[in-house]
């Protein structure tokens, strides 16, 4: 058996500590870190279930898949055909609120 | 979902000829080389957040994975993946995306570093064939896990441990047995033994009636009668009317499945014969066991069905029918006006009870092959009970007739609603889909999805958890493992408050639509929420429960009610050869769909689609 194997499977945090984090890099490591992040993506699961943008989204995955035909078609390629569609129907409510969460936590996390 | 197999590796194993289980060549390498336990490593890696949580690859709980080359966290455009065989994390992103660090590494790596681990959600992915692969023993490790996770920081007399996860061994491959539908055609043989054993339903009626009136006749489809209201039995009619045309009931009964003039001589010979001894021997005993055994609502149906169906469209009063119900519920025998509901139910469950009598064997009833009430309207209902401490779950299976919904919260905001529901008012999830909802009308959709939904259980209703051994709080959630073949849904219009002592009413709409997927209900979908994309079977058993053809269903009946709680009247709207027709008792009306949607419904009869049979249904007329 190789030794590999037995390693972990995430690399070492301090390889990647070189370089100074981003502002961007900084928040998302705080929201992770907080659990912040796991919430939002719970709610935004919801959310985008109750607009119906998950049911869209598999109409789309589904057409493509009958159109290519059920054993032609990857995982790649339906996340290929669906983001631009994808991105650009999350309601713009449902943003908002994410961001306004974001923006509440920002300030908590902050003080 | 099947893998893309790559070209020059064209190694592709079937197993069983099942399309869906073929290993991408990557997968099938790797565990033959590490034949063992390809996923030893990951079993450590795997967290979940208890109670309930999803499954993640981390190495110990606080960490943030990193792609090793871009130093990205997965956050934007991309996906972060563990490689299996030397655990780097790296970024994937599909073609047009962006840069696949995974897929750079896969190929640098010169074969080996193919499979890789998704860090957010624990689910297998080729980085060569760039799709999602499954593999039995590691799905089964994550569920096993998920279910377990609480286990482990549990009380110590549970034995589970992290090295003691077990892999259920033989790949248990279950064959999906599936028959092609054919369409039946009588042939010759058939056709003459047919002709010459059996009379045709249309006698002579229509011929003796009025010119206009046969005409109309003809026009309309069979077994559409008038039930004359017998004194407030409006509540009976509009159910028989439904029941009249449920499609396999209806072909159950004018197929000759329960014969009444059969079943009636073998009730008299089991019941009295001419035996004198008997009935000295027990005199008031069995008199009453007469009237039991004489009384069988199958046969009544079976009259009904016979009377509704011969083309005579004079209304038709089912008054034997009743009788013998009455006789089954003594307790609803009288001329007031009852709850459809209740008839409803108490009716399936005569014809259940005389079936057993017959029989003199013990059926359960879940299964539904005991009688040709619970055959057709029997599902089963599963309910998880998970403690809040300890994440320990209880689930159990009911056998259920009907699926009783309580109508969504009044948006508008009545008090009256608030305090009714108290129980619900606690659930902090519900609250904050209520007000994500505001601007929308009740539909039979939201109802359900009130259904199977997580609740948390108040602290005045605690359950006793069987790891903790006392009662705890805990999460509640519904879901359909096996649906009915006709699916009746029951709104709760009439509310009854226990602290204020009174009933009332609920007269808002509920839109509800004429077909309707009952797959995100299901047990099998409610458990992939809960435990990601797998092939181990959640349920223990086989996956035809979740068959995906068999979760659409057509509206073909609604009941509805009009008036108050006390006083009211019951109207059914029927739709045949996908024509709706209004059925109040005696009157038969043809009416417009819109009618029907605008409607209050009260129940709902949904039908599988495959049993929803648009065109025979005129063949049958022709």
């Amino acid at each position: 058996m190789r030794p590999s194997v037995n390693r972990p499977p995430t690399p070492d945090v301090q390889e990647n500590q070189e370089k100074e984090p981003t502002l961007q890099e900084t928040i998302n490591i705080k929201l992770i870190e907080s659990g912040e992040k796991e919430r939002l993506m719970e709610l935004l699961r919801e959310r985008l279930v109750e607009c119906g943008w998950k049911d869209e989204m598999k109409a789309i995955c589904r057409a493509f898949i009958k159109k290519k035909g059920r054993n032609n078609v990857t995982v790649d390629d339906l996340v290929h055909v669906i983001t631009p569609k994808g991105r650009a129907s999350v309601p713009d409510s449902i943003k908002a609120e994410l961001l306004q969460r974001i923006r509440k936590f920002l300030v908590s996390a902050a003080l | 979902m099947s893998s893309k197999i790559n070209s020059n590796n064209n190694n592709n194993h079937r197993i069983n000829g099942q399309i869906s289980l073929q290993p991408c060549t990557h997968l099938a390498d790797f565990r033959s080389r590490h034949r063992s336990n390809p996923f030893r490593a990951l079993q450590d890696c795997l967290r979940i957040k208890p109670p309930g949580g999803r499954a993640a690859i981390r190495r110990d709980p606080s960490e943030v994975p990193l792609c090793g080359v871009c130093g990205d966290s997965g956050g934007g455009r991309t996906r972060l993946y563990a490689c299996v065989s030397c655990a780097a994390v790296h970024c994937h992103a599909p073609p047009g995306g962006g840069p696949s660090h995974a897929a750079a590494h896969a190929e640098s790596a010169r074969g080996g570093h193919e499979i890789a681990v998704d860090v957010d959600r624990a689910e297998l992915f080729c980085c060569a064939c760039r799709d999602q692969v499954y593999d039995r023993d590691f799905d089964s490790a994550v569920v096993l896990a998920q279910t377990a996770a609480s286990t482990l920081h549990a009380p110590p007399h549970s034995v589970t441990t992290p090295t003691t996860i077990r892999l259920p061994q033989p790949e248990n491959l279950r064959k999906r047995r599936r028959i092609d539908y054919r369409p039946w055609t009588p042939d010759p043989r058939e056709r003459s033994l047919m002709g010459s054993s059996s009379s045709p339903l249309n006698g002579t009626v229509s011929d003796s009636d009025s010119n206009s009136d046969s005409r109309s006749n003809d026009l309309l489809p069979w077994g559409l009668r008038g039930l004359n209201n017998l004194g407030n039995t409006c509540f009976m009619n509009s159910v028989l009317q439904a029941l009249l045309h449920t499609p396999p009931l209806r072909n159950y009964f004018l197929s000759d499945r329960h014969n009444r003039f059969y079943c009636q001589k073998k009730s008299n010979c089991n019941g009295n014969g001419n035996g004198d001894g008997i009935v000295n021997r027990r005199n008031a005993s069995n008199n009453e066991r007469n009237n039991n055994s004489r009384m069988c609502l199958a046969c009544d149906m079976d009259a009904m069905f016979s009377a509704v169906f011969s083309r005579d469209r004079k209304p038709y009063s089912p008054a034997k029918f009743l009788y013998s119900w009455w006789q089954h519920a003594a307790n609803l025998a009288s001329y007031e006006q009852q709850d459809a509901h209740e008839f409803f139910i108490s009716m399936l469950d005569g014809i259940h009870e005389k079936v057993e009598k017959e029989r003199r064997k013990p059926h359960s009833q879940g299964n539904g092959d005991c009688c040709i009430a619970h055959r057709v309207f029997s599902g089963i209902l599963r309910s998880d009970v998970m403690c809040m401490t300890c994440g320990f779950t209880s689930t159990t299976y009911d056998p259920c007739v009907d699926i009783s919904l309580d109508l969504e919260p009044n948006q508008g905001g009545s008090a009256k609603m608030a305090s009714t529901k108290s129980n619900h008012a606690s659930n902090g999830e519900v609250d904050c889909l209520n007000s994500s909802q505001n601007s929308g009308i009740s539909t039979l959709m939201g109802c359900l999805d009130r259904f199977t939904r997580p609740e948390r259980l108040g602290t005045d209703q605690k359950f006793f958890c069987q790891q903790c051994q006392v009662r705890q709080e805990s999460l509640k959630q519904m879901s359909i493992r096996k649906l009915p073949l006709v699916s009746c849904f029951h709104i709760k219009r009439f509310e009854h408050s226990s602290t204020r002592k009174m009933s009332r009413k609920v007269d808002r709409y509920l839109q509800f639509p004429f077909s309707l997927d009952m797959a995100p209900y299901l047990s099998s979908s409610i458990l992939r929420r809960r435990f990601g994309n797998r092939i181990f079977p959640f349920d223990g058993d086989e996956p035809e429960a979740s068959n995906e053809l068999s979760s659409e269903f057509e509206l073909f009946a609604v009941v509805t009610h009009t008036g108050k709680l006390d006083a009211g009247h019951y109207v059914t709207y029927l739709r045949l050869s996908n024509q709706w027709y209004k059925c109040d008792d005696a009157w038969i009306t043809q009416v417009n769909e819109n009618i029907v949607r605008a409607a209050q419904g009260y129940m709902m009869f949904y039908v599988q689609k495959m049993l929803y049979y648009k065109a025979s249904e005129k063949q049958v007329a022709a």
